[in-house]
């Protein structure tokens, strides 16, 4: 078996070492701030990356981050495994029950917070394609990852947000957040679908055969998957060691549906986000957990994996003011008049509409990991992906404030 | 908060206790309570007799002719003295002279002393008749029997009582194990999870209770995606992780406190208990940690094509029974 030189341990234990100082670091600035820990993490990437460490002290750079490209691939897996874990616990978050129990309000404000943001994000690219940065391959294509990259959202921005403003517990909190996950899922099986083709001769796998791959695959594991995660979990609960048991064996599964789907044409992530859902969905799975896996996948994978996107390109090289101001033009518009309408069709009011929209539009981490994936695809440009970035940060970033302020405005009304 | 609500607030006794880590937390159902209070109203304002037996006047009773029929008639008959109604037996099927004779001699033995007594029979689908017939009789209260798993001590409501749960208009007690000396719902657990119908649960659960005499009442919420809250809340700094989990468990605890402190006060023993997970599978780990008599909850309308894919949490209770239930409507 092949292994690391003794100077490749010691380069990646480093690198490892730095990303997580840093991200810790800037994550507390974040707090400081009131902002969620991912804005101080790609900040910290940004540092260290090629934008400023690279810029300014290229030695330094050089010297961390390509003297030896063994210790680069290593970290690459670490990332893949982090991002992988990262959608495990999204999946983890979702609670299949709360969906269905909010009723039609929820619904509605899920299918236009999907449908309108998509429509956006599908339109500008495909008839300004050369403006986003597109060149060849499949328009088609392109246009509907945009349309996915506005539609989808991130949820724990969404949940922390609502906690902070004491929202989380109220009808219109649960209904923000179950519209959240029903967005998320569909958004992810648009995405899954989409990555099956990129980089894949024409004509290689039917889009039929992907959808039904996809749709299939969903439904086989929120339903017997379940049903077989039912009766398992109660004796891992019971007979193993508490927490190694579960917190082992349920990585294990996600690893193994994530390899799975990477097998039959579906991204791996796919896999991931799934198993997630169905293994969070059982009640057998307990709270304490949950908790225990986000601490653990967020403190250890995604402080590591978000600083990896800093390293990955330069974002003041790719920074196009005027692309970024559209993008996040688009993200607004698409999300807040989507959700907005549903809400209004739901018969809430019109503070609480805007409200929810401003809730709806965070994009967070998710919006960063659709990205990346795009970009190692070749379907997106460097410039492009830093606008999503961007995007991705704005919108997470004002989502709170925003809300509070629309909240602040309906109490001013009532009063 | 009004002033009367925080006056009340301070005679009311909290106790938290925090997770336990290791593998026992997730063992016994008593570790995994994050927090419980008792709740003691002192003023024993006895609530007027007549309020509380007008709750249900007129009881039915769903028979089959099977052999645990008598046993269901001597507890139909106890709810009936306790809540001074009147009794109306309900039985699907042909009407012949050995099964009417069969139910006149049970009805001499426990149900002599009563006037007013009505046996129904009719022909038709099972469900669909209990529940015309519950509505023509405008009855308050069905009683059922739950069925039992053979071989197995674990019970279910069939799939007959689970449409007539589903769509009575009136409420439905169902009793696992109906005895001929009667049963007396001491230990009662009642649903106090966030939904629409949970204020009415609430009242109209103490209301039984307060008929029962029930020694000991369980109020039972829960907190949602505990998990999912205090791994977001997780970004924060110990204490204030420590502050969102306190506060967590105290928003809960205050929903039913602010249900009960807009009831008339009883001198019921109140506790209200706090959890994690899902809330129908941990009101079922609850019961049958303190061996509940009695599980009283409501039940959302509804039921479409989703609803069978993906079930509603009431499908985790009567798939199997932990105790006696009482839905409330």
């Amino acid at each position: 078996m092949e292994k690391l030189t003794h100077n490749e341990v010691v380069m990646l234990l480093l690198q490892l070492a730095t990303m997580l100082v840093l991200a810790r670091v800037f994550a507390e600035i974040a707090r400081k701030f009131k902002q969620p820990a991912v804005v101080g993490e790609i900040m910290a990437g940004i540092l260290i990356g090629p934008t400023i460490l690279g810029t300014f002290f290229p030695e330094g750079f050089e010297f961390l981050f390509r003297s030896y490209p063994m210790s680069n691939i290593a970290l690459a897996g670490y990332s893949q495994v982090a991002v992988v874990l990262l959608l495990f616990i999204a999946g983890l978050e979702v609670d299949l029950k709360l969906v269905f129990s909010q009723g039609k309000k929820a619904l509605n404000i899920s299918f236009y917070g999907l449908v309108i943001p998509f429509a956006f994000g599908f339109t500008a690219p495909f008839f300004f394609a050369e403006f986003f940065g597109f060149s060849e391959g499949d328009k088609l294509l392109f246009s509907l990852f945009m349309g996915t990259a506005m539609a989808i959202s991130a949820l724990p921005v969404i949940v922390r947000t609502l906690m902070d403003l004491n929202l989380f517990k109220s009808r219109m909190g649960m209904m923000i957040v179950s519209a959240a996950m029903v967005d998320d899922i569909i958004g992810w099986m648009i995405f899954s679908v989409i990555l099956s083709f990129m980089g894949k001769e024409a004509g290689g796998i039917g889009i039929g055969y992907t959808i039904l791959l996809t749709v299939g695959f969903t439904a086989f594991m929120v339903t017997v998957g379940k049903s077989l995660i039912n009766r398992v979990l109660p004796w891992i609960n019971k007979s193993l060691a508490w927490p190694g048991g579960i917190i082992s064996l349920s990585l294990a599964a996600c690893f193994f549906a994530a390899a799975f789907t990477e097998f039959i044409g579906l991204h791996a992530i796919f896999g991931a986000f799934i198993i997630g859902i169905a293994i969070g969905d059982s009640e057998h799975m307990t709270e304490r957990a949950k908790e225990i896996i986000h601490q653990f996948v967020n403190n250890i994978f995604a402080p590591v994996f978000f600083v990896a996107i800093g390293l990955k390109v330069n974002f003041i090289a790719n920074f196009d003011p005027l692309l970024v101001l559209v993008v996040i033009l688009v993200a607004y518009a698409g999300k807040v008049i989507g959700c907005g309408f549903g809400a209004l069709q739901g018969k809430l009011d019109k503070y609480e509409a805007l409200a929810i929209g401003f809730g709806m539009n965070a994009r967070g981490a998710m919006e960063i990991i659709l990205g990346l994936i795009a970009l190692e695809n070749g379907l997106i440009t460097e410039k492009l992906f830093v606008a999503l970035v961007v995007m991705a940060l704005v919108t997470s970033m004002t989502s709170g404030p925003l809300m509070r302020w629309a909240m602040n405005k309906r109490k001013e009304g009532l009063e | 908060m009004n002033r009367q609500f925080s006056k009340k607030m301070r005679l009311v006794r909290y106790s938290f206790s925090e997770f336990k880590l290791g593998r026992q937390a997730e063992m016994g159902w008593d570790k995994r309570l994050l927090a419980c209070s008792t709740c003691l109203i002192p003023e024993k304002t006895r609530i007027s007799r007549t309020n509380t037996l007008a709750m249900y006047k007129k009881l039915a009773l769903a028979i089959a002719f099977s052999p645990r029929m008598e046993a269901l008639i001597a507890e139909a008959r106890k709810l009936i003295s306790v809540f001074e109604g009147e009794l109306v037996l309900i039985h699907v099927g042909t009407k012949t002279p050995e099964l009417e004779a069969q139910l006149d001699e049970i009805l001499s033995r426990h149900c002599g002393d009563l006037q007013r007594i009505k046996t129904i029979w009719k022909e038709g689908k099972p469900a669909k008749t209990i529940l015309k017939t519950c509505e023509e009789e405008k009855v308050d209260l069905l009683v059922l029997g739950a069925l039992k798993k053979e071989g197995l001590l674990t019970y279910y409501v069939g799939s007959v009582a689970r449409k007539v749960i589903r769509k009575a208009t009136c409420s439905v007690l169902t009793l696992i194990e109906p005895k001929l000396e009667t049963t007396h719902f001491s230990k009662v657990v009642i649903n106090g999870t966030e939904l629409d119908i949970t204020p009415r649960v609430i009242a109209r659960g103490l209301k039984f209770c307060q008929a029962e005499k029930s020694t000991q009442v369980h109020i039972l919420n829960e907190i949602k995606m505990y998990g999912f809250q205090m791994a977001t809340a997780a970004e924060g700094t110990e204490t204030e992780v420590a502050n969102t989990r306190r506060k967590l468990v105290q928003e809960e605890i205050n929903y039913v406190q602010g249900i009960l402190d807009g009831l008339e006060p009883t001198d019921l023993k109140i506790n209200i208990k706090v959890t994690a997970g899902k809330w129908a599978i941990e009101l079922v780990r609850f019961c049958e940690s303190i061996e509940s008599d009695l599980l009283i909850m409501g039940v959302e309308q509804g039921f479409s094509f989703i609803d069978r894919i993906f079930p509603h949490d009431i499908e985790d209770v009567l798939i199997e029974l932990p105790c006696n239930l009482l839905i409330v409507k």
